[in-house]
This record gives C-alpha cells, sequence and structure tokens, in this order.
C-alpha cells in the first residue's frame, strides 16, 4: 500500500529514474565479469590497506566478499557462508536479474602503481607500523624527508589524524559554559598549502587527492572539495572513502547531476548512496537491488535496502532482510539502529531487548547501540531512562539526526514541551529537510494549545515531504481546531491527504463530515460514498459505516432519487441500534411519498 | 549539548588571557604596599585614572569580542600618560614571563595577597587593598576562582592562549607590513575564508559602494514630468543607508571586517567577552536597530552575530537579535524562520525582563513567542494574521496564568486595533475565543478597542508593570483624543450621554507618564546603561580630555556625553525615555488637534531637543514633520523647504516614506498657491501611489491624497468633480469613524459649494462641520469653519454683512492667536470684505479700517506666494485707494494685482532647490 503511495507522489523525477535505468541496464549489459571486478577489489584492497585508509579497505572487502562465487570453485566454507542469505533472497527477489554475458573488459583499469622508493620502502615499512599503532605523529615523522608519492600521502594523512585526534580531545577539554568548541584541527592550514602546491604541480595521486578534498571540505570550501573529489575518484574508483566524502557534499538533485563522473561500477553504489539521502527512494532501491545482481551476497548491499525499504515504510520486508543480516553477520551494529526502529513500530519487546543485549555486548560505546537501548526503553514506557541513552548516544555523536528526533518523541511522552522543541529544533539545524522533525515541533505546539503558532512547523512539514498524508491529516486538524476553526482550509488539507493514499482512512471521513457541517451536501454524499466504497474494499465496518450510509440514505431522500436512498436504507437495516430504526422510518416515509406521489402530481396538475 | 541547556551556567566566567593581563593591571593599580601611591604611580590623579579604566574595562560591551594585546595596549598609552612605557612593559613582560604552568600558579597566588581579608575595615589608612566586595575585587576574586577551577589540561591551554596572545600583539603592530610584504601568507589567509565569508566581505563592499552613490546623487525626481516608474526607481534610492549620519553602523561595520580577518584565524586565540558583557552588547545593539531602523548595517552585525553563534552556539539570545535584525531590514521569511528558532532554543524563558522568576510552572513561556509572532506579523503588515496570533496569545496566556503577558499582548492588540483601520472585527474578537468575552459582538470597533484599552490598563496596573502602564496611558490619551467615549452598554433610563470628547481625560492620561520617570529614577541602574557608559567612555579615550565637555559630536552621532561617566551617569533605561518623550509628541498632536500652534510647537521642540537621543528614528521623524509643517504654515515655504532639506539629509533612509510625503504635501500646497495646476495634479497622483502601497493600507494617508485631490480640482474649478471626490472621501472616514477627518471634509465640501456659487447648499455642511468641531474640541478648526461661514453668509448678499462680520470676530482670536499665515489672511480679507459690502459702511470716514487689513493679509501672503488671495487684497486696496482718490496709491495696487493675476496665469519654475 504505502509502496504504491511513495511512487505515485514520486512520479515527478519519474524521468529521472527511466533515465538512470536505461544507463544502467547498457552498462550493466557491459559489465566487467565477476572475475575482473573481483580482482580489481583485491588490488585496490591491497593497495587502500597499505595507505592505511582502513574503512574503504573494509568496504571493498565486504563487497569482494559480497560477489557471487563462481560455482565451480567455491569451496564449501564459502557456501555454508552464503547460504541463509541466499534462501531468504529467494523468497523476496522480485526482479532476477539474469547473468550478464562476460564481455570481459573492465571499464577503467587498475592503474599499476608505480613501486617507488625501494631504498625509502623501509622506512615506509616503519611508518606504516606506527600508523597501525595509532602513533601518528611519529609516523609522520618518520616520512619526513621522503618525497615519493605514497610517502607523501602518508605523512600528511597521518598529520591529517594527529590532527583530529587531538581536536576530539580538546572538544572535549575546551567545552565552553555556552557549547562553545572552537576545537579545530590545526594541522589543516599546513596540509592545505602543502596539498594545494602538490596539486598544482600535478605533484599528487588519487590518494593525495582524497586527503585534499578532505581537507578542503573541512575548512568549508564545499566547491573545490566537490572538484578535487571527483578528481580523486575518476581516477581511483574503488576508494569508498572518497565517494562517501562526495557524497555528503551532494546536498541537492542539481548538484548531483553537475558533477562530471566517468562510468564505473563504483559510481553505481555512489548513485545509489546519493538517492537515498536525497530521499528519492524508488530510484536508490532500484540501483541497489540492480547492484544485487553482481554482489549478491553484499551484507552493505542488503543494509542499505534495509533502510531504504524503511524509508517506504515496508516494515515486514525490512524486519526480514535485518534478520537475515543478523544471522549472516551476528555481530554487526551499524544500521541495526533502523531495525529496532521496525521493532519498535512492531512493539517485538523480546526480539527489541534481544538485540539490544546482543548489541551491548559488542560494542557499548557506539551511538547506534545507545539508540537501541533507548528505543527499548521508550517501548517500555520507560521514557527517562530512554532519554539517558538517547543522550548519550548524542554524546558520542553529536551531529545523530535520528536521536534527536528520538528524543524529542520522549520528552512529548514525558510531556516536557519545552525539551522536546528544543531536541527537535536541534534536529532540524543539523538537516532542515528533516521533516520528522518539523512534524514533531508541530505536534509539541499543537499540544500545548497553540494551533496557530504550530501551523508554520506543519507546514514546513509538508514543504519537505508532500506525499505523506499523516502530515496533511496533523496540519487539518490543526486547522480544525476550536480555535482556529478554519474549516475550509482544513478541507484543502484534508484533500491532499485523502490524494496521498491515507491508510488509516481518516481524511475521506473527515473530509464527508466537514462538509456536512458546512452545509454542502453534494460534496459530503460524495466523500461519503468514497469513504464507504473504501471500507467495502478493506473489509471494515464500524460506526462510520453506519453514519455514511444513514447520511446517504437521508440525503437521497430529500433529493427524491428514492432508489438509492432505499438501497442504503436497505443496508442499514442490517446494523443493529437506533440507525436500524431510523432506516425503518425512512423507508416507511418513502413509501407514502411514492404512493402519494401521483396524487400530488395529479393535484398540481389541477389548480 | 544537553538537551535542555536554558539558563547559561552561572559559571560562565572562563579565565583568558586578557582577563589574565587585566589581573596584572589590577595587581599593579593595588599592589601591596605601604605608601599611598604606590611605586610607578606620581600622583593621586594618574592611580585613580588607571583604575576607572580598569573599572571600564570589566564592565564595558561594545563587542562580543575580548580586546587584544595591542588595543589594550593602545588604550593604556592614552591613559598612562608619563606611565606608559611602564605599563606596557610590564604587562607584555609579565605576561612573556609566564612560560610554564607552575608561573601561572604563582601569579594568581600573588594575587590572592592584593585582596584585603573580610575584616578589611580594620586597616591602616595608607596601605592600599583591595575590598573583597569592590567591583575590581569581585574581578580578582572570580578570576582567580576561574583559575583554581581549571583542570591541569585547562592551564595548559590558557597557557598557549596567552603565547598567542603575545606573539599577536609583536606581529600586528607591523600588521600593514605583514600584509603588504608576504604574498603567500596572505594567500593562504584568504584561502582560507570561506567562500561565503568571501561573499559576505563582496555584499559589505557593495553596500558601501550604493551608500556612496546614495550620497552622491540624491536628486528629487520632479524636474521633469516622468512617469511613474522612474518615480519607484528614484524612491528607491532614498532605502540606502548614508555614512555621515550613521556613525553607530559605520563603525560597527569597519570594525567587524577589520577583525574578522584576524579573529577567524585558527592559530589566533579567540576570547568571547563574559556573558554578561555580550548580553550587554546585544541589548544596545538591539535598541540601535530600534534607533536606526533599516539605517543599521545589516550584514556587518549579521556577521558579528554568525561569528558570536559560532563561538558560542547554546547563547540562543543571538537568534533573537537576528530575528530583529531581519525585522528592520523587511526580511520576512527569514525573520519569521529566526523567530521560530529562537523560541523553540529558549522556550521564551531567556532573555526577557519582564518574564517572573520561572520555576513555577516549567512548561515554557510560548506566549510570549505568540505576542512576538503577532507583533511581527502586524510590523510586516498583515494585520489580519497578527490579530490571529494575538488572539491565540492571549488564549495561552491566560491558561498559563501569565498575566504579564496578557497585559502585554492586549496592549499589543489595542495598538493594532487602532493603528489599522478595521471597518469591523466581527470574526475574529467576536469568536467565542475574543480576548473579552464578556463583550458582546455587537459592539463597533472603537467600543471594543476602548474595552481592550481598559483592560489593559487595569492589567498592568495590577501587576505594576509601570512601562505598560505608560504605554496604555498614552494609547488611551491617543484614543480620547479622536473618539468620543461613549458608555459601552446602558440599561434602564438612559444615562446622559456626553457626545464630546474630554481633553482634561487626554491631559491626564498623557501626565501620568511623568511618574515613570521619577519612580526610574529612584530604582537604580541596569546593567546595560552601565556597560553602555564604560563602553562610551573607552571608546573616547582618544579624545584630549580637556575639551571632552565641549564636544557634542557636531550634533549628528550619538552623543552621550563620555564625561558622564564622571558625573553620576543618569540611570533611566532608553525605553523609559522613549515612552515619556512620545509622551510629548502625543502633547503635540493633541494641542495640534485642539488648535493651539505654539504649544504644540513648544512640546514637538521639547521632544526634538530632549529626547532626541533616546527616540526611535521614526518618532524623530514625526516630530521633525511636524515642525516644518509649522514653519511652512507660519513662516513660509522658502524657511520650510530649507528645513525640509536638513531633516532629508538626516533621515536619508530611515522613514523615507514619512519625509517624501512631508516634502508631496509641501510640494502640492506650494503649487495650489502659486497656481501651478500641473505640478499640483502631479504631486497629488505621487501622493496616490503612495497611498495605495503593497505593503499595508494606510488609512491616514490614504484620507490626505484624496483630500488634496479634491482641492486640486477645486482650484482648478471643476466643482462638481471635487464634490464627487469630497463626498465619497467622506464616506470612507465615516465608515472608518475618522472624525477628525469627517470635520476637515466637511469643510471642504462648504467651500467647494461656496466657490461654485452654491452658498446656500454650503451652508449646511458649514454647520455640520462646525458641530463636528465642537464635540470634538478641535477649536482651530472651528475657527476655520466659521470663517468660511462667515465667508458663505457674505456670498449670500450684502444685506448678510452683518452676521458674516460677528461671526468673524467671534474666531478672530482664535485664529490670529493660532492659526497660520493664510487663515490669517483669509481672515482679514473677509473682514474687509465685509466692511466694504455694508451699506452703511463709507470707506472715506474710516478708511484704515479696511485698508490696515487688506494691508496685513498682504504681507502674510508674500511668504507663501499666494498669488489669488494676494490679487484679491490688491484688487480690494486698488479700489479703496480709488474711492479715497489716492490716485498713486491706487496704481501702485493696482499694478501689483496686474502681476499676481499675471504670474496665476503663467505659473514658472522660479528658482527651486528641489525642483531643479
Amino acid at each position: 500500500m504505502s509502496e504504491g503511495c511513495s511512487k505515485k507522489g514520486a512520479s515527478f523525477i519519474v524521468l529521472i529514474s527511466t533515465s538512470i535505468q536505461f544507463n544502467t541496464q547498457i552498462y550493466f549489459s557491459k559489465m566487467s565479469s565477476k572475475e575482473s571486478c573481483r580482482n580489481e577489489l583485491r588490488t585496490a584492497i591491497r593497495q587502500l590497506s597499505d595507505r592505511c585508509l582502513y574503512s574503504a579497505s573494509k568496504w571493498a572487502a565486504e563487497q569482494l566478499v559480497g560477489i557471487e562465487q563462481d560455482p565451480a570453485k567455491f569451496t564449501p566454507s564459502n557456501t555454508r557462508f552464503q547460504r541463509g542469505s541466499s534462501s531468504i533472497r529467494r523468497r523476496f527477489r522480485t526482479n532476477e536479474i539474469t547473468s550478464t554475458p562476460p564481455t570481459g573488459f573492465a571499464y577503467v583499469s587498475t592503474p599499476v602503481m608505480e613501486e617507488d622508493e625501494a631504498i625509502h620502502g623501509d622506512f615506509y615499512l616503519l611508518a606504516k607500523s606506527y600508523l597501525d599503532c595509532r602513533e601518528y605523529r611519529r609516523a609522520a615523522h618518520v616520512l619526513r624527508d621522503q618525497t615519493g608519492k605514497k610517502s607523501v600521502f602518508l605523512r600528511c594523512y597521518a598529520l591529517y589524524l594527529a590532527g583530529e585526534k587531538r581536536k576530539e580531545e580538546e572538544m572535549i577539554e575546551l567545552e565552553g559554559p555556552l557549547g562553545k568548541s572552537d576545537a579545530v584541527n590545526r594541522e589543516l592550514v599546513s596540509l592545505e598549502r602543502e596539498l594545494s602546491t602538490l596539486s598544482k604541480n600535478n605533484m599528487i595521486d588519487p590518494f593525495g587527492l582524497y586527503l585534499y578534498g578532505l581537507v578542503l571540505k573541512e575548512k568549508g570550501n564545499e566547491i573545490l572539495a566537490r572538484k578535487v573529489l571527483v578528481e580523486s575518484v575518476n581516477s581511483y574508483p574503488w576508494n569508498w572513502s572518497a565517494w562517501s566524502e562526495l557524497q555528503s557534499l551532494c546536498t541537492t538533485v542539481d548538484i548531483l547531476n553537475s558533477l562530471n563522473l566517468s562510468t564505473h561500477w563504483m559510481k553505481e553504489f555512489f548513485l545509489a548512496s546519493v538517492y537515498q539521502e536525497l530521499r528519492m527512494h524508488n530510484e536508490s532501491l532500484s540501483k541497489y537491488e540492480n547492484l544485487q545482481g553482481m554482489f549478491t551476497f553484499s551484507n552493505y548491499i542488503q543494509a542499505q535496502i534495509g533502510k531504504v525499504r524503511y524509508s517506504l515504510r515496508e516494515f515486514d520486508q525490512v524486519e526480514v532482510i535485518f534478520e537475515d543480516l543478523l544471522r549472516n553477520d551476528p555481530y554487526r551494529i551499524e544500521d541495526m539502529d533502523t531495525y529496532s526502529n521496525v521493532l519498535y513500530t512492531k512493539e517485538y519487546f523480546s526480539a527489541l531487548s534481544y538485540l539490544a543485549h546482543r548489541v551491548i555486548m559488542t560494542d557499548k560505546y557506539r551511538p547506534e547501540s545507545c539508540c537501541i537501548i533507548g528505543n527499548y526503553y521508550s517501548l517500555k514506557g520507560l521514557h527517562e531512562r530512554s532519554v539517558m541513552y538517547f543522550r548519550r548516544a548524542l554524546k558520542l555523536n553529536k551531529k545523530y539526526l535520528s536521536a534527536w528526533t528520538l528524543m524529542g518523541h520522549e520528552y512529548v511522552e514525558m510531556k516536557n514541551t519545552p525539551a522536546a522543541v528544543d531536541a527537535y529544533r536541534r534536529a532540524v539545524d543539523i538537516n532542515p529537510r528533516d521533516y520528522r522533525a518539523w512534524y514533531g515541533l508541530g505536534q509539541a505546539y499543537e499540544m500545548i494549545g497553540m494551533p496557530h503558532y504550530a501551523l508554520h512547523y506543519f507546514q514546513k512539514s509538508v514543504f519537505f515531504q508532500p506525499i505523506d498524508s499523516r502530515l496533511w491529516i496533523a496540519m487539518a486538524q490543526c486547522y480544525e481546531s476550536e480555535q482556529l476553526h478554519m474549516l475550509e482550509e482544513a478541507i484543502k488539507c484534508y484533500k491532499r491527504a485523502a490524494n496521498c493514499n491515507d491508510t488509516e482512512a481518516i481524511a475521506l471521513h473527515r473530509l464527508a463530515e466537514l462538509h456536512r457541517e458546512l452545509g454542502h451536501p453534494e460534496e459530503a454524499a460524495f466523500y461519503y460514498k468514497k469513504d464507504l466504497e473504501r471500507m467495502e474494499a478493506e473489509e471494515r465496518e464500524g460506526p462510520n459505516t453506519v453514519e455514511a450510509l444513514t447520511f446517504l440514505a437521508t440525503h437521497y431522500k430529500t433529493q427524491k432519487r428514492f432508489e438509492e436512498a432505499e438501497v442504503y436504507c436497505t443496508q442499514l437495516l442490517d446494523y443493529t441500534g437506533p440507525e436500524r430504526e431510523t432506516a425503518k422510518t425512512l423507508l416507511r416515509g418513502m413509501r407514502i411519498a411514492q404512493s402519494g406521489f401521483p396524487s400530488m402530481d395529479v393535484e398540481h396538475f389541477h389548480p | 549539548m544537553a538537551g535542555v541547556v536554558k539558563a547559561p551556567a552561572p559559571g560562565a566566567f572562563a579565565i583568558t588571557p586578557h582577563k589574565v593581563s587585566l589581573c596584572i593591571l589590577v595587581h599593579t593599580y593595588a599592589s601591596p604596599s605601604q605608601i599611598s601611591v604606590p611605586f610607578p604611580f606620581s600622583s593621586v590623579s594618574q592611580h585613580n585614572r588607571l583604575g576607572l579604566y580598569l573599572l571600564a574595562l570589566t564592565k564595558s560591551c561594545d563587542d562580543i569580542l575580548e580586546p587584544k594585546l595591542d588595543q589594550l595596549i593602545n588604550q593604556l598609552r592614552e591613559i598612562g600618560g608619563l606611565l606608559d612605557d611602564w605599563l606596557t612593559d610590564h604587562v607584555t613582560s609579565r605576561l612573556s614571563s609566564l612560560s610554564a604552568p607552575d608561573d601561572l600558579f604563582n601569579f594568581f597566588n600573588e594575587l590572592r595577597e592584593t585582596l584585603g581579608g573580610p575584616d578589611s575595615g580594620v586597616m591602616d589608612d595608607d596601605q592600599v587593598i583591595l575590598d573583597p566586595n569592590s567591583n575590581l575585587g569581585m574581578f580578582l576574586r572570580r578570576c582567580i576562582l576561574a583559575f583554581n577551577l581549571l583542570t591541569f589540561e585547562g592551564i595548559c591551554h590558557l597557557l598557549t592562549n596567552i603565547g598567542i596572545y603575545c606573539k599577536e600583539a609583536i606581529s600586528s603592530s607591523s600588521y600593514e607590513h605583514r600584509l603588504d610584504d608576504s604574498g603567500n601568507d596572505l594567500e593562504s589567509l584568504s584561502e582560507y575564508e570561506n567562500m561565503d565569508l568571501n561573499l559576505v566581505f563582496k555584499k559589505i563592499n557593495e553596500e558601501m559602494e550604493a551608500r556612496k552613490k546614495a550620497t552622491e546623487q540624491v536628486s528629487f525626481h520632479l524636474h521633469l514630468p516622468k512617469d511613474l516608474s522612474t518615480l519607484v526607481e528614484d524612491v528607491e534610492v532614498f532605502a540606502d543607508p548614508k555614512p555621515e549620519h550613521n556613525e553607530k553602523g559605520g563603525e560597527s561595520s569597519s570594525y567587524a571586517s577589520g577583525d574578522l580577518l584576524r579573529d577567524v584565524d585558527p592559530d589566533g586565540g579567540v576570547f568571547l567577552r563574559t556573558n554578561w558583557q555580550i548580553q550587554g552588547y546585544l541589548m544596545e545593539q538591539a535598541d540601535a536597530i530600534e534607533k536606526h531602523g533599516s539605517s543599521f548595517t545589516f550584514n556587518a552585525f549579521e556577521l558579528t552575530l554568525r561569528q558570536l553563534q559560532k563561538l558560542a552556539p547554546e547563547f540562543h539570545r543571538v537568534h533573537f537579535l537576528r530575528y530583529l535584525n531581519n525585522l528592520y531590514h523587511d526580511e520576512y521569511f527569514s525573520a519569521l524562520e529566526n523567530l521560530h528558532r529562537y523560541f523553540d532554543y529558549s522556550a521564551g524563558t531567556e532573555g526577557f525582563d519582564f518574564v517572573p522568576p520561572a520555576g513555577s510552572n516549567d512548561f515554557g513561556r510560548f506566549e510570549i513567542a505568540l505576542l512576538c509572532l503577532g507583533m511581527m506579523q502586524f510590523h510586516f503588515g498583515h494585520p489580519k494574521r497578527a490579530l490571529e496570533v494575538l488572539t491565540e496569545a492571549v488564549l495561552v496566556s491566560q491558561q498559563q496564568c501569565n498575566d504579564t503577558c496578557l497585559a502585554y499582548t492586549l496592549a499589543a492588540i489595542c495598538n493594532l486595533l487602532s493603528e489599522i483601520g478595521f471597518s469591523t472585527t466581527s470574526g475574529i474578537l467576536g469568536s467565542p475565543f475574543s480576548p473579552m468575552t464578556n463583550v458582546g459582538t455587537s459592539l463597533s470597533v472603537q467600543q471594543q478597542l476602548f474595552v481592550l484599552l481598559n483592560g489593559s490598563l487595569k492589567k498592568a496596573e495590577s501587576l505594576k508593570l509601570k512601562q505598560l502602564i505608560a504605554a496604555n496611558n498614552l494609547a488611551m490619551a491617543k484614543f480620547g483624543l479622536t473618539h468620543v467615549q461613549r458608555p459601552l452598554l446602558s440599561f434602564g433610563p438612559k444615562i446622559s450621554m456626553k457626545l464630546r470628547t474630554c481633553p482634561i481625560v487626554v491631559c491626564k492620561e498623557l501626565r501620568s507618564g511623568y511618574h515613570l520617570i521619577s519612580d526610574f529614577c529612584c530604582e537604580g541602574s541596569t546593567m546595560t546603561t552601565d556597560g553602555a557608559f564604560s563602553t562610551a567612555w573607552l571608546k573616547n579615550l582618544q579624545k584630549p580630555m580637556g575639551s571632552l565637555v565641549m564636544s557634542q559630536d557636531n550634533g549628528s552621532g550619538n552623543n552621550s556625553n563620555p564625561f558622564l561617566f564622571f558625573t553620576q551617569p543618569s540611570s533611566i533605561p532608553g525605553s523609559v525615555l522613549q515612552l515619556v518623550g512620545s509622551s510629548y509628541l502625543h502633547r503635540a498632536t493633541a494641542w495640534e488637534m485642539y488648535g493651539s500652534a505654539p504649544l504644540a510647537r513648544v512640546n514637538a521642540l521639547v521632544y526634538a531637543t530632549c529626547f532626541a537621543d533616546a527616540s526611535s528614528s521614526s518618532d524623530a521623524v514625526v516630530v521633525h514633520v511636524k515642525l516644518i509643517q509649522h514653519l511652512a504654515a507660519f513662516k513660509g515655504y522658502k524657511e520650510a523647504f530649507a528645513a525640509l532639506k536638513i531633516a532629508e539629509e538626516k533621515f536619508l533612509c530611515a522613514s523615507k516614506s514619512r519625509i517624501l510625503i512631508l516634502k508631496l504635501q509641501l510640494l502640492h500646497e506650494r503649487a495650489l498657491h502659486r497656481g501651478h495646476l500641473k505640478l499640483a495634479q502631479q504631486v497629488c497622483d505621487e501622493l496616490g501611489v503612495l497611498a495605495s502601497s503593497v505593503t499595508s493600507v494606510d488609512l491616514e494617508l490614504k484620507t490626505e491624497a484624496s483630500l488634496r485631490h479634491a482641492r486640486t480640482l477645486l482650484a482648478a474649478k471643476q466643482f462638481s468633480q471635487a464634490a464627487a471626490v469630497a463626498h465619497s472621501l467622506f464616506c470612507m472616514c465615516y465608515k472608518f469613524n475618522l472624525q477628525v477627518e469627517n470635520a476637515t471634509v466637511l469643510l471642504l465640501l462648504a467651500e467647494i459649494h461656496m466657490k461654485s456659487g452654491n452658498a446656500v447648499v454650503g451652508l449646511p455642511y458649514a454647520l455640520a462641520s462646525l458641530s463636528y468641531c465642537q464635540s470634538f474640541n478641535l477649536d482651530l478648526l472651528k475657527a476655520s469653519a466659521t470663517l468660511t461661514l462667515a465667508e458663505l453668509w457674505l456670498s449670500l448678499g450684502s444685506n448678510h454683512s452683518k452676521t458674516a462680520l460677528t461671526l468673524l470676530h467671534g474666531a478672530f482670536p482664535m485664529i490670529l492667536g493660532h492659526g497660520g499665515l493664510e487663515l490669517c489672511a483669509r481672515a482679514y480679507i473677509t473682514e474687509a470684505k465685509c466692511y466694504l459690502s455694508d451699506p452703511s459702511f463709507s470707506v472715506s470716514d474710516n478708511p484704515e479700517l479696511v485698508l490696515d487689513p487688506l494691508r496685513q493679509a498682504a504681507d502674510e501672503l508674500q511668504a507663501l506666494e499666494y498669488h489669488e488671495l494676494m490679487a484679491e487684497a490688491f484688487y480690494l486696496m486698488a479700489i479703496v485707494y480709488g474711492k479715497l482718490g489716492q490716485l498713486q496709491q491706487r496704481e501702485e495696487a493696482a499694478s501689483s494685482f496686474k502681476n499676481h493675476i499675471v504670474a496665476l496665469d503663467h505659473p514658472h519654475d522660479a528658482d527651486d532647490p528641489f525642483l531643479s
């Protein structure tokens, strides 16, 4: 149901998405074979970890293992590793991608990195060991006189990391009374100077460019950072860290379209993640599903699909996806907060507590872990504790958007409006497109009886997410409130909600009622009818049905459309209660009127 | 980062290098020695001067950032006189001697010795010891406490910061030099500035340029008949601020841009002043924004605010200042956004002075948010929205039992109702949630307003909110000025209806504002005024002390006299002064209406001289407008235009429309007098354009425009059209209960009918106008109506000239005492005409009885260049002289008559600074 809704709402980007799909098709048909892809990744992992780019090499390794093994070669251990997921996948796979004919060449052949500095290689080894032990300054010091590209990169990177570490420490030390934390990475200035001269003299390799982009981004020079990162990614596409930095700089579709990226399968990963961030969920989903054809067993892709489906509110599928993911990768913490959100919505107490337990045994001090525990306590109704854990999550990551919003929800539960408002506002200031937080703000203000003030926030939230019927309904209720009593506006909102596929079917009913109150019987009848049709389709019954039937019967009777009126009256007779009696009287009245009708007519003709 | 950080923590006093150097100075100032004047000082006054300086430094609040060492050294140079080298050396050497954490420990231990014990009263008289409870003593104690609270890491940071602080001073002494030579350095610096900062710089530059342009080419746009599109362009030129008359803004922009280069430098230590000092600074800025309106430089202040926000993210007041800044620069969306942001973060419990100490309930004060939102909507010209929001504010404050906010909200609603001409508010105030549920819905807007005013006043009185009481009194006075206070509901036997306004009540209301000042005088100073004086004193250090008393800052900028620092500073907050000032303004208006020109002028002058500093720019403009109008009526156009020119320069951007309207009014009047009808029509059209402004409907302006339209038509002798315009105007005024305007329009109608030769039709209009004037106590207008009535009688035939003369003589005292040149001249001429048309009067018996008034009239009209009336006067004179047989005088009068008739027929652009 909700999937259809989003599809309808997202029709404005259909054009884009079809063109994307088209490209993807072409791309995949030409895609390098699995084997060459595997070889690319293997080389890349070696090169990345040689440069201490751990998370990029981790990511690459995950994808490497994610590629479906050649059935001729796989070993029993491989099958064990991949079995569980494939069984699940078979259940949910809708669009199986036919295996592509191996055309057998890689788009961008892995550049052969020159193995420089045979003599100074020893220093490099020492420096790398230092870096592995997190002794950054020592590592940089060892490499102070080396001029090879690799050494220069490692030295700069070590300096950067040293600065970052010091920054983190200072952030705690310098935390001022007014939240002042002007801790900055003090290496940035010198690094930027050095890297910019290097890049001007063309003495820089893709890794150096990545670092340069990182530094530029930290310094706020986003345009140049984007340019540099694109350059880095075009010449060395396997560095996922560079891609994700680039992704964080793509805040609008326009920026994304302006990037000049050369084609590579890594670009598909990038696009999928950008679409996800830009809340173009369907596009993102189709990208990921395409990628899954190649990287069948990639946990990363699976988790991302789960997240996208969560945004599309397909909770059942998300649950299955994450269960499967946990089975394969039991010590995973990344993205598990999404899973906990699903468990929360479905009110699975024990499953949520189990997840929380497992996560806390794995790593206690991860924002995700804290968030999961917060969710658990919230489900148990222990809101103070829940707030405590959300706070901890935020202490670990100040910009953890969903924790702010969830904390706002908790404060709302605790009836502490100012605190809730504060939390939501922080979320909104971190990401102004977060419609949930805007919605929360509106709700908080509505709660304390300020509907007019709340309207501003609902308008904001609706602006950023115009396809969510709940938001429209909330706004309509605001307009309907006794203080404002702006029913015309409320009707407009309900109409929007009804068009957005309102799952809870509030809008139609309210539309009918409002029209009736305002004395628009025709419109009221229209919406009552629609509501009835819908209830019939969903096989629901309730007081609304009776109300609709009664109104329709009376309405048609006054309209002298007795046949329709009779239909509704007879339907009413199936229900118990006073309405049944009303229906009977109505029917009786109609019979009399009908029987009296000709005579009245005759009278009419004889003045 | 905690979820709810509401009030800034009390320990928001961080020890910084600047404070360390202050400590060094305090230590020098009060070094524990046995002599009365400690070592480096040569005289007591020198010693005291340093003390005063230190005191000012701890209190001043002219910026968010603490001064750098070089700034400090510069100031020391001013203050120290002969000692300057010694002091500077002492501070720098002491600072640079702090090289290890242990040095800091020792230093603060030493400091402790300067403080006397708790029983410092029993000291030797000669010994200098700092009283721990004195200002400097407190400062020292806070520093020591803050140091003791530091962790070891904190001490290390302090040490590095001191190093940077000293290094900067050395390098910045050759600051220009550094900028010049090292291209590399400059490049890195500019590259470091991220893009949007560069953008802001560009904006500031643009703003500066625009202002320059504005000062260069301010031309009035009437020199050629242009179409209206150019008019709009020209009007926009006025929007640009002018630097010379905006000293404050200019200053802030200069230091903001100057500082920025250094402050964002990552190596440079950036230290905020204390919380309290920043609050003071922001409050001062808020006042300045209000005072200068749109002439306050937007971007520079925005930059400062952005910086402050970066340095102190939990200091939410910044958002409110941003809101204010946007509000006064008509940036609707960002104003709205910042308003919401501020209240979301602060829940209305930060920074509002009238909030009773929270704690009784912890649910925030969001009703204040509503109040502010309502006022904002009103400011942006959405009165209906504003009323909705304010109604909600009333409701919420009732629920939260926040009577203070309720009182303010009611006052705001009153203001809204009285400013905006609602023909009806039913549906808004009449809803079941109306603020005063006990009031029926059948009341007129005026009656509702009266009820609300009373309610608000009572609330304010019971809560003892002095400022609000005063403001309400003023509103009451304003209401009483133009409205009859009918009893609201009359049951039973009819209460005798008093259908007159009540000047005594108005006077009483206006007077009650005075109590405010006396109350505030006893109440002691608030923190801003305190800080502001310190700031002003520090700023004026550069000026030689001798001339301080004389310096009046050439009148334009802020002349908060530095010497006041030495005398007892006046402790009346600016807002109170403003209120009292506006009571004078109201008084001037009241007298204007009641018809005493001299008293109106005196009150306006009192305001302009005594409250100019405290007044907001819009009020100041109003006063200037009043004074100029007065000049025009009593001294003629030449002087009025000269004054207008000055005013225009002074308020170039502030309230352009007000001045512009005045200019148009004056031009129109003069054009009418000179018989330059085309120009009159053109000016009139421009007024009409202003009146149909898009932002909101200004009824006053609208009536003004159509009144002038009717006048122009009358002068062009298109009587029926003029009558039609006047008639529709009357309908509108009646609908919106504009009583004073009603009287004026009726009088105009009478005149139209008189001029068209229908004196009989004109009579009832004149009488109606007279009765309006009577019931609203509009004495001058009444006199002028009487004059018209006399003219009407006179034109009915010579047998009515006696009646006319009696009427005229009845009105003479009022006209001659308070009327303007035109009115007097008209009265004189009418008097002469009465005599001349009286058959029983013979000229030869008593020629002076006629000639004297005619001469007077001619004299007075000279200044107005009122050709038509002048011609009439000379014509009459010529006739009289003819009858008397004085041929030479007759010829003279006749030739004058001819001159004026020619001038009337061929109006030409005389030398006119405003038209060229």
